[in-house]
């Protein structure tokens, strides 16, 4: 009896160990999954009769993300896109999630082994795993989003984040200023939380900065990292030192960490900004507007050009406010909300700076490594 | 000047009660590591009980529309996995390391599978039905303007910390089952030979600790926040184990400990503000961890030196 409970208990922590590794078992369950999907797949393109470019089977498409997804922000995002490409194109896809990196980078050498047609590195955290491993998988198409990889078979798309941030910035700016709105104090300070410290996220910061000064000089932005893309709980606990200091409006960029950020503005009656997605309606009425980033369209895109066979490696595109690539909310969450109290002005405002910035009157910095010809 | 005026902003008032805020579930998770530790079980597992906790004490609150009920739901959650353990460890002999990292992995897989069973989403799950632990308003301290901000509405189980800890320190060294506790750890066999049941204090001891356990889970997702997301202990728990290291197991030092460590984390939030930079501030805490290790095991070395010599002249 004795031997047989060892044995047993010898073969837990043998798995647990296995289990130590999500690689492992994450190409496992990968494999499982391709079986299955392969099989439904293949049934789905011949009734589709050859609509994608190459004969044998669906175009499968695997995607690395740093972080989990249903952050209802960056990574739902770029799934949503996904998700129109499987129903407009019947592509074959798998998503690969991680918190560490390196999960990152097991995840990303487990799909490069696994031989799919395209691998999209969903973040910048990827870029350096992407650096390394495209070389090594000539033939393997990658993408990466949000920043640049300079290999012949890595196509970058990145977004000028700097522009939408300076909108945000100056609406948070004007905003901090309406001390008739309930918990806005008369400090002209605004806050920024972001999540880890990258450099994606300074290219967010300086516009945010430059926006909020360019329209009031005096402003003090308070800003801080949680260290991590997926503890909201830190993202909370840094949103309200910052409104004990003043701030009466946080920015949030912190995927995972972000629903921290808008719950600590719910329940200190201020306020947060959203990103990515449109966050207006995960805590209503305290989130005046999200800069939403189309990380779903620079999914598709990508996927799409694989499909009609254009995809170029080696290129960059850069989706700027004027490409729709980055913009703001139309507010309108906030105002129902405020009702009468709403600030219009800011509405205007915003608008009016944002065609300052598509005709090239206003020139929004960038962060170093960044920007149309980085 | 303005380094004062900063400085004022980075120590006031709020930062007492930041620092309370920030302790209080790595305080739950120290006192669940602290009372298995008494009966010299290293309870690695407080971490996985702590995440299973949150998650049932979410998905029960959401169901049920109490929050009542999620709590004593997520106390019961943990006491299941804590037996899981104690079960292995005590009657099967095995090392307890091991099982408690197979509880911390498995606790991280099965709420994420339960996630999207139950609720069909993935990595974050907030919904307005989630009825939070509440706060506790104290209308007569409305008008006295420092302790208001410093003691009112704080969340129902923060105010419980502090009671707990007494409870756990008068259970401990006051009373007969205390010593029977602290007897079976530090020398199991003379317990026995006085007559005590060695193992049914030890399953006793795991039992207790896999409520306060689900307490600290769901704190964590009814109280801190009303949330649950996929690992959302993010080690709060191993620095609740560090925190009972440092205390050794005294329910009252270890609370010290983790104060320590919510001070360093509150502090370092206010610092980044004013352009510290972020990748030192989030090292503090973890630097504070080894710090204080460090100290109070050389403390304990030295005790322990000095006990022996005297036992050498004597």
């Amino acid at each position: 009896m004795k031997k047989v409970l060892s044995v047993t208990l010898a073969g837990l922590m043998g798995l647990s160990l296995v289990a130590c590794g999500p690689s492992a078992s994450e190409v496992a369950a990968s494999k499982e999954a391709d079986a299955t999907a392969a099989a439904t797949e293949a049934a789905g393109a011949a009734e589709a009769g050859g609509d994608t470019a190459e004969s044998d089977g669906p175009i499968r498409v695997c995607i690395v993300y740093s972080g989990n997804l249903g952050d209802k922000s960056y990574n739902d995002s770029c799934n949503a896109g996904a998700q129109k490409a499987v129903e407009d194109f019947g592509i074959e896809l798998k998503s690969l999630e991680g918190t560490t990196a390196q999960e990152w980078e097991a995840n990303l050498v487990a799909a490069c082994e696994e031989g799919y047609d395209l691998i999209i590195g969903a973040s910048s955290n990827n870029a350096d795993h992407i650096a390394k491993y495209a070389p090594d998988y000539p033939d393997i198409k990658f993408a990466v989003i949000d920043t640049t990889v300079d290999q012949p078979n890595v196509q970058s798309i990145s977004f000028a984040q700097n522009q939408g941030s300076f909108l945000a910035g100056a609406a948070a700016a004007l905003f901090t200023q309406k001390t008739d709105i309930e918990g806005v104090n008369a400090d002209h300070v605004i806050g920024w939380v972001g999540g880890m410290d990258v450099p994606v996220l300074h290219d967010f910061y300086v516009g945010y900065e430059q926006g909020a000064k360019y329209v009031d000089p005096d402003v003090t932005i308070l800003q801080a990292f949680a260290g991590s893309w997926s503890d909201p709980l830190k993202g909370k606990e840094l949103t309200l030192a910052q409104y004990e200091q003043g701030a009466d409006i946080v920015m949030n960029v912190a995927s995972g960490t972000g629903p921290g950020v808008l719950e600590a503005a719910k329940e200190s009656g201020k306020y947060a900004i959203g990103v990515d997605l449109n966050q207006d309606n995960d805590q209503p009425g305290h989130v005046l507007t999200s800069m939403v980033k189309r990380v779903d369209n620079a999914c598709y895109l990508t996927i799409q050009s694989v499909v009609e066979g254009n995809f170029q490696g080696g290129t960059t595109q850069y989706l700027t406010l004027a490409d729709g690539g980055v913009s703001l909310t139309d507010f309108s969450v906030m105002r129902e909300a405020l009702g009468d109290k709403f600030p219009e002005d800011i509405v205007e405002q915003c608008d009016e700076l944002a065609e300052k910035i598509i005709s090239g009157e206003i020139v929004v910095e960038n962060y170093e490594g960044f920007g149309p010809n980085a | 000047m303005e380094v004062f005026e900063s400085l004022g902003k980075i120590f006031n008032v709020s930062l007492i009660y930041a620092t309370f805020r920030a302790s209080t579930p790595i305080i739950y998770a120290a006192l669940c590591a602290a009372i298995t530790q008494q009966a010299n079980i290293l309870n690695i597992g407080t971490e996985g009980i702590m995440l299973v906790g949150a998650f049932t004490a979410v998905a029960v609150s959401y169901f049920t529309g109490s929050w009542i009920l999620g709590v004593a739901a997520a106390m019961g959650g943990g006491a299941v996995i804590a037996m899981i353990m104690a079960v292995g460890h005590i009657k099967y002999d095995s090392e307890i390391c091991a099982i408690g990292m197979g509880i911390n992995l498995f606790a991280i897989a099965i709420t994420k599978f339960l996630m999207q069973v139950l609720f069909n989403t993935n990595g974050t799950f907030s919904d307005p039905a989630i009825v939070p632990i509440p706060t506790v308003h104290l209308p007569f301290l409305e008008h006295i303007p420092v302790l208001n901000e410093l003691l009112n509405d704080w969340c129902f189980t923060e105010w419980f910390v502090i009671i707990f800890i007494i409870i756990l320190q008068f259970l401990f060294y006051k009373t007969v089952w205390g010593l029977r506790l602290r007897a079976v750890g530090q020398f199991p066999m003379a317990a026995q030979t006085a007559g005590i049941n060695v193992n049914a204090v030890k399953y006793q001891a795991m039992l207790i600790s896999g409520l306060i356990g689900g307490l600290a889970g769901a704190h964590l997702s009814l109280g801190y926040s009303t949330q649950f997301v996929e690992n959302m202990t993010n080690n709060r728990g191993f620095m609740g184990v560090a925190a009972m290291y440092f205390g050794g197991a005294n329910p009252v030092l270890t609370a010290v400990g983790c104060l320590l460590f919510g001070f360093s984390d509150s502090v370092g939030a206010r610092l980044q503000a004013y352009g510290f930079p972020a990748q030192f501030v989030l090292m503090t805490p973890y630097l504070v961890t080894v710090i204080v290790l460090a100290v109070s095991m050389a403390i304990k070395l030295g005790a322990v030196k000095k006990k022996q010599s005297s036992l050498v002249t004597g």
